[in-house]
């Protein structure tokens, strides 16, 4: 779906993206992680033609970007990090005018009914709150129901529940067979959506790979347990492989002397912090 | 299809934010002027008011229009749609001449100077396509209503002091060229509103042409590329 080489880019005369190589497969989720300023927004200004004074190849749907003709948007839809919807006009409305641009599109209904916005379809946007505008910019870029799903940060802004709504809207698209292009700063999003995430700092793709390879690359999880001795309280670590030849802790089981107990998995932010010395968050 | 489905969004969008109701406005204002003034003075003050109000305010309501998409956010999603560059300046250009042109039409009728009626409409409707363009082009490049007003002015002596001096006496052939010329030339039934009908056209086709040039290269910046 999306093949990238050699990639270059720079809005001044220091570059910005760099060599960047890698490849999107039909029906992936597929994230960016990185800082903000790391070059995750561009790169999806490059993929989605916003963007087209690049070196090197990037093509997606079977297109070189650069080189792409309008009808290269009737088969991706893009979900700004910020809405970009007419205030004035109510969401149906909005909706409607923006169905009315291509071929075809879904029934409004339904899109609404999913994020949970059909009571408020004939409010104006500008009365909406961050999250509702938030979920209704997002069904904007499902509208016409395409291949190819562009999404900066879905989920920021919303609360628990609403995040959880559009997380589930994703996996649904990814069903259906949609590729997806996450980008995000938030670990939990791309580790529980993506399929693989690509982690960018600095312009640079500075690894690509599984949620869970890239974290079981740092090693095994741990468990951590405490116990007393001689009335003091003591700390032990262990990896959770290895718990069967750990004799001190088999005996503490069996006596019934453990006071706590619990296993610590990293996180794709440790990870990220291992391999490139910054935070995602 | 598209530029139709563009051009009733754009009817929508200017409806909903009240430009219908400036136009209203406008129209009852200078039909009860017109009244005010002697009967000699009807047929240039009618004209006058046509030129300067439906023709021309086409340019600041492209403005308007342009910066409250911009900070709306809503030409990223232009941006990135099947709309090309042209479809978009037809339909805002056909939006604001077509009720311009109704506006026109009304003070005109009320002002007693539509002589042909089809010079008239080809004269406001021309002309508010063309101070429409003006607008696009100057608004796609400006972030302020401020910086607006100023980025303007230029043109807008360009369009106005010859066409406010033909209109008052001062014809000399060769200013049948000039855009505003033509759109008077058309409004008045003058003796050379054939030649300023074809003329008008030829303004008004670049133009938009050159509107949609400084779009498209306004739609690729939004990405940050400095072009």
């Amino acid at each position: 779906m999306i093949q990238v080489q050699n990639l270059r880019f720079s809005y001044t005369k220091q570059p910005f993206i760099e060599n960047m190589n890698f490849e999107v497969q039909n029906g992936e989720i597929f994230g960016f992680l990185g800082p903000s300023g790391a070059g995750k927004s561009t790169l999806q200004k490059i993929l989605t033609g916003l963007l087209t004074a690049y070196a090197g190849s990037a093509i997606v749907n079977g297109s070189e970007v650069k080189s792409h003709d309008n009808g290269f948007y009737e088969n991706i839809g893009v979900d700004f990090e910020f809405p970009s919807l007419y205030e004035k006009l109510t969401a149906r409305e909005n909706l409607r005018f923006f169905a009315s641009l291509y071929k075809q599109h879904q029934a409004i209904d339904p899109l609404l009914d999913n994020v949970g916005l059909l009571p408020d379809a004939d409010k104006k946007v500008a009365d909406f709150s961050k999250g509702m505008k938030t979920r209704l910019n997002f069904i904007k870029a499902l509208l016409h129901d395409p291949v190819l799903l562009f999404l900066d940060e879905p989920t920021s802004g919303l609360d628990p529940s609403n995040a959880r709504r559009l997380k589930d809207i994703i996996l649904q698209e990814k069903a259906k067979g949609k590729t997806i292009l996450l980008t995000t700063h938030n670990m939990y999003d791309a580790t529980e959506l993506c399929d693989r995430v690509a982690f960018i700092v600095d312009g640079r793709l500075r690894a690509l790979d599984t949620p869970r390879n890239l974290i079981m690359s740092r090693g095994a999880s741990q468990v951590r347990y405490t116990f007393a001795l001689d009335g003091r309280e003591v700390h032990a670590e262990i990896p959770l492989d290895r718990t069967g030849g750990d004799d001190v802790l088999q005996r503490l089981v069996r006596e019934n002397r453990l006071l706590s107990i619990h296993s610590s998995e990293p996180t794709l932010n440790d990870i990220f912090v291992e391999l490139t010395g910054r935070r995602l968050q | 299809m598209r530029t139709k489905a563009l051009l009733l969004g754009d009817i929508r969008f200017q409806f909903k934010y009240g430009f219908y109701f400036l136009y209203l406005i406008f129209t009852i204002l200078y039909i009860s002027l017109l009244y005010a003034l002697p009967a000699a003075w009807r047929e240039q003050a009618a004209v006058l008011m046509i030129f300067t109000d439906p023709a021309a305010m086409g340019l600041y309501f492209m403005g308007a229009i342009v910066l409250f998409e911009k900070g709306e956010r809503v030409l990223d999603s232009i941006a990135i749609s099947p709309v090309k560059p042209l479809e978009y300046v037809v339909s805002k250009l056909s939006s604001i001449a077509l009720i311009a042109t109704a506006v026109g039409l009304l003070i005109g009728l009320g002002g007693g100077v539509v002589a042909n009626p089809f010079f008239f409409v080809a004269g406001v409707f021309l002309g508010a396509c063309l101070f429409s363009a003006v607008g696009l082009m100057v608004a796609v490049n400006i972030a302020t209503l401020n910086q607006f007003i100023v980025a303007t002015i230029p043109a807008e002596l360009f369009i106005n002091i010859p066409a406010i001096a033909w209109l008052f006496g001062w014809k000399p052939g060769w200013l049948i060229f000039h855009p505003g010329v033509c759109i008077i030339e058309l409004c008045q039934n003058g003796a050379y509103a054939l030649s300023a009908a074809f003329i008008l056209v030829v303004w008004t086709v670049m133009s938009a042409l050159f509107a949609r040039f400084m779009l498209a290269k306004s739609l690729r910046s939004l990405g940050g590329e400095k072009l």
